[in-house]
Order: structure tokens, then sequence, then C-alpha cells
């Protein structure tokens, strides 16, 4: 207790010490950056697992490709249980010369079985069920992106209908990021309009609601039914745990963005932390001349960083939540509007993870004073050990890869990724010195304020590098996700010839095709390209049941339970490389099948394996002729699985075309679907505008959490000017007396800091340069991708500004050193 | 008026007192004294007694709290720290007892440092030709941890010297060296008093260095008590 009034007291009287602010401003830093990446995902996850059967709209379900035998429904029926049928489906809507790609569901009048279907029209908010015939119901951004409003009418399916209500919520609603803005509309009206029909893309479902005991005897008997082809139980858990292993990727990022932080205040920890050993040095030998014993005066240390972290980590959970909060309010329109409370545990769990990284990065050079000898009072090199290999050095590190293993749940990525972390890191600490080393050469003939500044810079090597690797750090996450993705995104999709198809339509019946085709022709679509499309399951390779092999690769399992779509053509689709064996012939002797690259590298397969199928009531076995390369970028009709016409055209199937019609058509296209009514027809154009919405909706979230690295940056940046200050001081002193102007003092200041800045700038901009073109051959496959280097090398400048804007401010007071401290050093 | 007897520097009634945590503290009380043109001047006392202050406020580094402080005919007193920075810089050099060499610096770059400063572009080649003059051009390119004490006093004279200052200011310039090297230094900077007319202002404890001096004066807590040669004992 006396020890702790000690420390405290301590404290207080050191409050003034800028290495002892440092520590505790990383801290904070540290605590909110982690606190409100983690409170934000805690709430988001809850709000989506909140109510697991209110995820699915009732206790337990069948999702199906085709409609279910009715038996299903009688047994839950006899059974006593409540049910809903319905439809999900994604289908054009028109109105106002306007398009939009909606994410339909078609409901009856019983749904929802579980949760509350929430709706808005004239006359107020309340709770409704599925929409009467004729009626549909639009959310929020359905509503804007069509301009329409509750009352007016909307073409859906072919169908005019009239819009009921707002959609506000819905139980199912609760994907994180749904594609398309949703809609929901009578499940009679979509059986009519023929949008349920067969091989259309709907996902038929029929969800059930009882009593927990009514719910499991149905379980029981449908799971000892051998459910249809690509039927599957819809539950809870299975929906919790989708949404999960989605949400899990997804914020990885974000913790691992907000961990960066915490390791980079870290590093401006253990910089104060040093400076304040140093300052503490005297007292320490004092203290021990005076018969402190050793663990006294390492418990008078650890006192005092205790009474630091308290509030510290207080304060930063108390930041972490306003931020949370602030940011859940900003954000609530991108996510769903679950109501979800506050969540107060990943803060505090954030307090603990700052703590540890205080205690990880700050204990090394503060338990080693304990070792300060006591003659150091006389003599203070003799404090001064001799450096020897040191355990304590691993702390920090451990207590990195322990931060690291926890945000990321793994072993392997944790390797990965601290792997990745200390490449990043040593690239930009090398790139860093090549660049020191490069300025060095050509300061002989430079400017005296340039050449001071790189002096300086050379000075302190070993903290310039360390400085500059941390901005560099911080910089490179910043400039990926501001300058690299945008431009990927554009390049991706300037990739595109401008005749792209812009259009796919889905549910094409043989005996529709002419008349399908001829109406393109009228609108002037080009670049038709019409596929039949076959639904069917893998059953076996090489005459062994699938459910019996093994495979390596986690993907493997999931297309052998999945519905396959096959097709079949005589030439090798555009945008198709044969890389093995040869292309189908025309009518080979035996059924031939061309596997694109990924099945091939799935499955192990190799040419001559042969594979079978289940398509509708008939079964296809075919030799693996050819493995084929596909663009799948070039937004065509494309297929992992392509077999030849003379086996394959008597299975049952419908088709499948894309086709470009020039932006502007869409009166023309509300006809075509008017006329079509069974037709989906998917607008590429809105699918990418989609896709380019989230992205800068996802980056804008992402960058709240990136400022927390570019902060961290610049506390190493302080914790750096800290330490040096004293050493900057001398200098400056040195340099009054010789007669230096302040002016002068300060461009040799802005010269430092702002090489300093140029330097983890460029070696950012280099990162994110590289980095970005090698995602662009490896991931988005664009040839001759280049890299804005353009903005990337002016967001290097920008940095160098700062820096030095930063630096400036920090040596502000260093400049008015009067001169004559260096006679009193003397 | 000859050079030598026109007072290059003066100080007329100075005094400094600071402000510390028990009230007014007075480090100098009313000190007078003038110095010639290439005269040699040691200041002398124990310490505590307002050496270094005397210095500091001589050589323009900070300005009394009242009384008048000339330099080369400038009221120090009514300058701000630029101005009395950019006289420094074409008047005055100075010699540290702890050399306060920049670490990172070469020798010839730490000498080229005043020159610089003046933005000058003959910097290098006078840095060579005062390392020269200090015995030293073979160590020019080594950094002052690779050089003895004694080297880096001299390396901090020649800095002292190469802009051709009128005044010289040496704070111990022997302090913190043996006494054979000590001597040698010493007597650097007495050649250069001598042959360039440099006017010298030492500060020191050491008695043999201040009688090599023309004039002394002495201090005891903050006053003048005695003035030499004659009257000085030390």
């Amino acid at each position: 207790m006396r020890l702790l009034r000690l420390a405290l007291r301590s404290l207080v009287r050191e409050w003034h010490l800028p290495e002892l602010r440092t520590l505790a401003a990383s801290l904070t830093l540290a605590v909110v950056a982690l606190g409100v990446v983690a409170t934000l995902a805690t709430r988001i996850e809850r709000g989506m697992l909140a109510n697991a059967a209110e995820l699915i709209g009732g206790d337990l379900g069948i999702g199906s490709p085709q409609h279910l035998p009715d038996t299903y429904a009688t047994q839950a029926r006899d059974e006593g249980l409540s049910i809903t049928q319905g439809a999900g489906f994604p289908s054009v809507a028109f109105a106002h010369e306007q398009s939009q790609l909606l994410d339909v569901q078609a409901a009856d009048a019983a749904y929802p079985l579980r949760g509350q279907l929430e709706l808005r029209a004239a006359r107020g908010d309340y709770i409704g069920h599925g929409p009467a015939p004729g009626e549909v119901y639009l959310d929020h951004r359905a509503l804007v992106a069509l301009s329409l409003k509750p009352g007016d009418s909307v073409q859906v399916g072919g169908r005019d209908l009239r819009i009921a209500a707002e959609l506000l919520r819905q139980p199912d609603g609760g994907e994180l990021f749904a594609l398309a803005p949703r809609a929901i509309m009578n499940l009679a009206d979509a059986e009519q309009a023929g949008l349920l029909g067969a091989g259309s893309r709907a996902r038929h479902r029929l969800l059930v609601a009882g009593e927990p005991s009514q719910v499991a005897r149905w379980r029981s008997w449908a799971q000892a039914q051998k459910l249809p082809q690509g039927a599957e139980l819809i539950t809870p858990e299975q929906t919790q745990e989708r949404m999960r292993s989605a949400f899990d990727r997804a914020s990885a990022f974000l913790r691992l963005t907000a961990l960066l932080s915490a390791l980079l205040a870290g590093v401006a920890i253990a910089l104060a932390a040093q400076r304040y050993a140093r300052r503490k040095t005297t007292e320490v030998a004092l203290l021990r001349a005076l018969g402190t014993p050793r663990r006294r005066v390492l418990g008078l240390l650890l006192g005092t960083l205790g009474a630091l972290a308290v509030p510290a980590s207080l304060l930063g959970v108390a930041l972490a939540l306003g931020i949370a909060q602030a940011a859940w309010s900003f954000a609530s329109t991108l996510f769903t509007s679950v109501p979800v409370e506050l969540p107060l545990g990943p803060a505090f769990a954030a307090a603990a993870m700052g703590v540890a990284v205080l205690a990880g990065f700050a204990l090394p050079p503060l338990a080693r004073l304990a070792e300060v000898p006591p003659v150091a009072v006389f003599r203070e090199s003799m404090a001064r050990r001799v450096r020897r290999f040191d355990a304590l050095y691993f702390f920090p590190v451990l207590v990195a890869l322990a931060l690291i293993w926890s945000q990321s749940g793994s072993a392997r990525m944790a390797g990965i990724l601290a792997a990745s972390l200390a490449g990043v890191a040593a690239v930009a600490a090398l790139l860093a010195a090549a660049l020191l080393w490069f300025a060095r050469r050509v300061a002989p003939g430079a400017h005296p304020a340039l050449r001071l500044g790189l002096a300086a810079l050379a000075r302190r090597r070993g903290m310039s590098l360390l400085q500059a690797t941390a901005l560099s750090l911080g910089l490179v996450a910043l400039l990926l996700l501001a300058i690299v993705a945008p431009a990927l995104l554009e390049g991706w999709r300037r990739e595109l010839p401008s005749d792209t198809p812009n259009w796919f339509v889905l549910n094409l019946q043989d005996d529709q095709r002419a008349g399908f085709e001829q109406a393109l022709g009228k609108l002037g679509a080009q670049q038709l390209n019409m596929l039949p499309l076959a639904v069917g399951k893998l059953t076996s390779i090489n005459g062994r049941p699938i459910d019996q092999l093994k495979f390596q690769d986690e993907r493997a399992k999931d297309w052998s339970d999945r519905q396959l779509r096959l097709s079949w053509t005589d030439e090798l689709p555009p945008s198709n490389r044969v890389v093995a064996g040869a292309w189908n012939g025309p009518s080979p002797a035996v059924a031939e099948v061309s596997v694109d690259t990924m099945w091939r590298d799935m499955f192990g397969l190799k040419i001559g394996d042969t594979m079978s199928f289940n398509v509708g009531e008939g079964t296809v076995q075919a030799r693996v002729a050819s493995v084929r390369q596909v663009d799948w970028s070039s937004f065509r009709v494309n297929f992992f699985l392509l077999l030849d016409p003379a086996h394959a055209k008597e299975l049952p199937h419908t088709w499948i075309a894309s086709f470009y019609v020039p932006r502007g058509n869409t009166e023309a296209m509300a006809r075509l679907s008017r006329d079509f009514g069974n037709l989906s027809l998917i607008d590429v154009d809105a699918l990418l505008d989609r896709v380019r919405d989230i992205v800068d909706r996802v980056s804008h979230a992402v960058r709240w959490v990136l400022a927390f690295s570019l902060l961290a940056g610049a506390l190493v940046l302080a914790a750096a000017l800290a330490a040096s200050a004293a050493e900057r001081r001398h200098e400056a002193a040195l340099l009054r007396t010789l007669g230096a102007r302040r002016g002068q003092l300060r461009a040799a200041a802005a010269c430092e800091f702002a090489l300093l800045g140029l330097v983890a700038g460029l070696t950012a901009a280099f990162g994110a340069a590289g980095a970005g073109w090698w995602m662009g051959r490896a991931v988005f496959r664009i040839e001759g991708f280049v890299p804005p280097l353009g903005p990337l090398l002016l967001a290097a400048l920008a940095a160098a500004i700062a820096v030095m804007l930063l630096g400036l401010a920090g040596t502000r007071k260093v400049t008015r050193t009067s001169p004559m401290q260096l006679l009193r050093e003397s | 008026m000859s050079e030598i007897s026109r007072p290059l520097l003066e100080a007329r009634d100075v005094s400094k007192s600071v402000r510390g945590p028990e009230g007014q503290l007075d480090i100098l009380r009313g000190v007078s004294l003038q110095v010639r043109g290439g005269e040699s001047f040691a200041i002398v006392g124990a310490s505590g007694s307002g050496k270094t202050t005397l210095l500091g406020l001589l050589a323009g580094l900070d300005v009394p709290s009242s009384g008048h402080v000339g330099l080369d005919g400038n009221a120090l007193e009514s300058l701000d720290e630029e101005a009395r920075a950019d006289l420094r810089r074409r008047l005055v050099g100075f010699v540290f007892q702890s050399f306060h060499l920049l670490p990172a610096l070469t020798a010839e770059e730490n000498v080229m440092l005043p020159l610089e400063l003046e933005g000058r572009d003959d910097a290098r080649p006078r840095a060579r030709e005062a390392l020269e003059a200090v015995g030293l051009s073979a160590r020019r390119r080594h950094y002052p941890a690779q050089l003895s004490g004694g080297e880096q006093q001299r390396v901090a004279i020649a800095r002292a010297f190469v802009h051709s200052p009128r005044l010289l200011f040496a704070d111990e310039p022997t302090g913190n060296l043996d006494q054979r090297t000590g001597h040698h230094v010493s007597d650097l900077l007495f050649a250069l008093n001598r042959d360039h007319r440099t006017t010298l202002v030492l500060v020191t404890h050491d008695p043999l260095l201040a009688e090599r001096c023309q004039r002394r004066v002495e201090l005891h807590e903050g006053r003048v008590i005695a003035r030499g040669p004659a009257e000085l004992t030390a």
C-alpha cells in the first residue's frame, strides 16, 4: 500500500515528463484502436446473430432449388406446426424508365413465422405479413433507386404491382452487405409470372414453427426422407455459422489493422520507456546507494507504470465506446438496422490488450533499471552495462505474436501475418536505409540546411530507420485502400471492352429462344452468347462414389454437395483457353467433359479420368478430355464444366444468355421483361455499380481504422522526438552559439523531417504500388495494370509535408533553446 | 585610436539576476571590464562565482538584467537574439571544455559549420586550411569518436578560428585534458592570439593558463574582487 502511494506520488511529480505522457498517449491510442474495432465488430455480429430463429423467419426450414413435394408441408401441418412457403430469386424491377436489380422474396400471407416484418406506409409504421396478390414491398434502397414511393406501381417479373409499403426490416434480411435492394412479393404472383418455373434461379423454401418437441419430430422425419436433389435443411445454427464465417473474414482485416496500430503504439511505448529508464538511472542508483532493495525499486517502477496505465486505459475505453457509438450511428445504413445495445466487454478486453502491449514493450528497459549498481552514483557510465543477450528483448515479440494469434484465431494465420508484417517492416527499413545512404552521398554539395538535416538523420540513424519504418507501415495500409484499390477496380472495369455483355438472362426455355433472339435483334443487342444450362450433381469420379472420396482441398467437399451448372457447346467459348488435352470433338465416341483449372486442382483431375453426373432423372458419364483456363472477369457466360453436345443435348435444360444493350434502353428492357415474364434479367451495369458502391462504403469504414495506424505512426514520431529532445537541444544550442539564426535551425529541422517523411512516403508508395501490381496480376488478372504512380507519389509528397509539419511542431521548443545551455553543460 | 587600445569588448556595471524558487538570485553584481582588440584576457574565480554567466553575457549568448555590454561598438542588451546571433557569426569563435563537436559530422564537416552558417562557398578549402594549421589534416575524415580528447579540442579550435573571428571565447579549454595535452592546446590558442591578433577571452580554473594572459579579473560571488596582473594572486 505504501509502495503504491509512493508510486502515485512519483507519477504526479513526473507527469510533466514527455516520455510519461507518450506512454499514456500510446496506451490510450492502442486501447482506442483495438476497442473501437472490437466493439463495432461484436455489435454487428451480435446484431446478426441476435436471434437465430428470427434470422431465418422460422424455427426450421428446408431450402431447395425445386418445388418441394407437398408431403413436407402436410407432415408439418399434421404435427401441428405452422408453415410458410416462399422463394427467393434475383429479378430486375422497372419503373419510370429506370431499372434496378432486386433481391426478391416471394412470400405467402403466413410469412414470417418468427420475428417481425416491419413496414411503413402513409398511415405510419406497422408490423405486417407477406403482401396480398398484386402488391409488393420495396426497401428504402429500391425505392430510392427507382424514384418510387408507397402507392406507386412497379413492374417485377413482367407484372405491374402496387407498392403497398416500404420494407423497413424483415427477419431474414440480416445479410451484412446485401448485394441488391430487397423486395417482397406475393408467392402466387411469382408463380403465375413463371418466375419460379423449372430451371429458374429461384430457391424455394418451406419454413415451420411450433413447439420445440413438434419441431424436433418434424426434423427427424424430414431427415429420414431422401431430400430432393440440392435441397437442404435450414437450421438457425447453420445460418449463424455461415454468417459468422462470412463476417469473420471481413472483420479480420479490420482487427488486424487495429492491431497494427496497437503494435506501432507499442514501438512508441518502447521508445518512451527507454528514455524514461535513462532518465531514472541516477535516481535508481541513488536509491540503491541509500540501501533500497532491488525488489522495492522494481516495485516502485511497476507501481508508477500501473498508476499510469489505469487512467490511460480507462480513458481509452471511454473514447473507444464513444467513437464506436458514433461510427455505429454513422454506418447504420450500411449494416442491418438491428437494435443492439453497445457491448462493453470488447472495449475492456481491448484495455487488457493495451496493458499487455504496455507491459510487453515497456518492461524490458524498466526491468533492467533494477540492475543499476549503487556505484553508478559516482560514475554514471557504470550504469551502462556491456550489451549482452537478454531474454527480456523477446518479451515484446512474444506479446506481439500472442496478440496477432488472438486476433487472427489460428496459429497458421498468425504465422503468415507475423511474417508478412515483419517482411513489410524489413523491406521498409531496407528501403529507408538505402534512401538515407543515397541522400548522404549527395549531401556534400547540398544546401547547408539540407546538409544539417541529413546530418541529423544520420546522427540518429537507428531512430530514423525506426521512425521511417513505423510511418511506412501506417502509410502502406492507407495508400493501398485509398489509392490502389479504387484504381484496381477502375482498371478492371476499363479492361472490359465497351460492348461487354451488360445483361444476363436466365431461365429461357427452348420454345422461347427464337422469339427472344428476334426481340433482342430489334433492340440492337450485340454479342449475344447463348448456352444451354442443365443442373446436376457430381456423383462419382473414376467410378468411385463422390461421398467416399477424400480431397485435400476443402472446397472439393463443398462443391461435391452442391448443385452444379453444366453446359455444352461445339466451339470453345471466347475467353476460354485449353491448357491440357484437346477440346471436345463434335461427336466423340464416349461423352467428354472439359473442366476448368480450378476444378482440376480441387479434385486432382487429369485427362482421361471419368466423371459421373446426375442430371434430372438421368446420368451422364463423361471422360475428362481437356482442361480450360477461363477468364472469369470477362462477363461472358462461362462454366466450370462443359460437356460435348452430342451426348448432352437431350438433358433437361433451360438457356442462359448474355448480351450487350447500350445503356438507356430501360423502357425496351421493361417491355422485354413483360413479354417474357418467366425470365430473370440481370443488369450487370447495376451490379457493377453496386459492387463499387459496396467497395466505397467498406473503404470508408476501414479508413476510420486506418486513421489509427497513421496516428500511431505519428506517435512513434513524437516518441522518437521526445527521446532525442536532449540531444537536439544540445545541437541547437551549439549551432545558436556559432551564430545560427532560428530560421536556419528551422530550415534544417524542416529538411530533416521532410526527408524522413519522403523516405517513409516513398517507401509506402513503392510498397503500395508493388502490392497493387501484384494484386492486379494475381488477383484481378488485369494484363499490364500499372498502379497509379502519380497519385501515389503525390501521397508520398503529402506524407513528407505532414511529417515535416509534425516534426516542426515537435521541435518548436528546441529551436528556441538558449545558447547559454551549452556553457552550462560544460 | 590604434586597434590594440580600442575596447573591442566592454562591460559596464553589468548585473544578472534570475528568479529561483526562493526568490531572486543575483549571479553577477555590477561587473565592469574592458578588453582591447588583440588582447588575451582571463576570467578566474571559484565555482559558482559567475564566470560562465559573465562569459555568456560578453559573448552575447544572454543579456544582462542591467548594465551595458558592448561588442565591437554594439550594445548587446539592445539587440534581440537574432541580431546577437548575427554578431556572433561574424565576430566570435568558441572553444568549450567538452569540445561540443557534432558526433555525426567528420572533423572537416564540423570545422565547416560556421562558414556554412554564413552561407560561404569556400567552406571546404578553408576548413582544410584550418585543420592543417592545428596539425590535423590527416584526420580530417575522422569522426569525433575516432579522435582523442586533445585532437577533438584541436578540431574545436580550428572550428573556432576558421571564419577569422575577432574574438575567441574559451570556456575551460583545457579542463578535460591531461596536463601535457592541455599545454599543447593552450599554446595553440595563444599562438592564434599572437599571429592573427585574435582577441582571446577565457574562463579558467588553471592558474598557469590564467597567468599566460595579459590581463585577468577574479570573480567572487558575482563581483570583481581583483584585477590583474598586479592585484591577482592566482
